[in-house]
């Protein structure tokens, strides 16, 4: 998993590639969560080349967009490809999550 | 079936997961690997993580297919503590955001992506056997 971040005044702006699963899924959450850090509120994440993610991953999908809710920001994210974006579909995700 | 025994199994979830989706009896069908994949690596991580204390123990991980019905099946056994993952209640995935717990979501995923899913206690050991049709 590669995670490219790019911290605009407004929103922050993220690209995925690769697998969130068990072996990376601690990195990922410390990686996220230090998107926190400061006052964002936006977070905008393309996951054209986010090719999987276990629960694990949601997990942390789930507590970023409770952060940035609680901060009155939202999550969006953007380009799933139909499997990962299935997963978002059956978990209830696509409804708590801005999907585009 | 196609098994192998792995112990210890602390951190081995995806060395667990790789063993099994290599086996000859999983289909080539992205779509469907996908949702098998996702089954396996919750369901294991599930033994990995909770089964054993100190994750000190073994699991069995195998795969069938039927040539007729073209069903496939993978099994895992543990001797770990007795745990049924299918009496987890399913979350509510319509509640919002805030309301929204963290967690729960692998058996659900699991239970949602195979076909069948069945949980016994047999010989001291726990048995979790997932079935899904793989005709493509």
């Amino acid at each position: 998993m590669e995670i490219k971040i790019n911290k605009l005044p407004d929103k922050t702006y993220v690209t995925l590639n690769g697998r969130i699963d068990s072996t990376n899924a601690d990195q990922f959450q410390n990686d996220i969560f230090a998107l926190l850090e400061g006052d964002c509120k936006f977070v905008d994440i393309d996951c054209s080349e986010m090719s999987y993610t276990s629960s694990q991953g949601l997990r942390v999908f789930l507590l970023l967009q409770k952060s940035l809710i609680e901060r009155h920001g939202n999550l969006v994210m953007r380009n799933m490809n139909p499997h990962v974006k299935e997963v978002f579909d059956i978990t209830g995700f696509s409804n708590i999550i801005t999907i585009l | 079936m196609i098994k192998k025994r792995f112990n210890p199994i602390t951190d081995k979830t995806s060395e667990i997961v790789a063993f099994l989706m290599t086996s000859p009896d999983i289909p080539t069908d992205a779509g469907l690997r996908f949702k098998i994949e996702i089954s396996v690596e919750e369901a294991v991580e599930n033994v990995v993580r909770y089964a054993y204390e100190g994750g000190i123990g073994w699991l069995e991980a195998g795969t069938s297919l039927d040539n007729d019905s073209l069903m496939l099946t993978i099994e895992l056994r543990d001797a770990g503590v007795p745990f049924n993952p299918l009496e987890m209640p399913d979350p509510d995935i319509t509640l919002s955001v805030k309301e929204r717990e963290i967690g729960g979501l692998g058996i659900f995923l699991c239970k949602k992506m195979m076909d069948n899913i069945e949980y016994k206690y047999e010989n001291g050991n726990n048995v979790l056997i997932m079935k899904k049709k793989v005709n493509e």
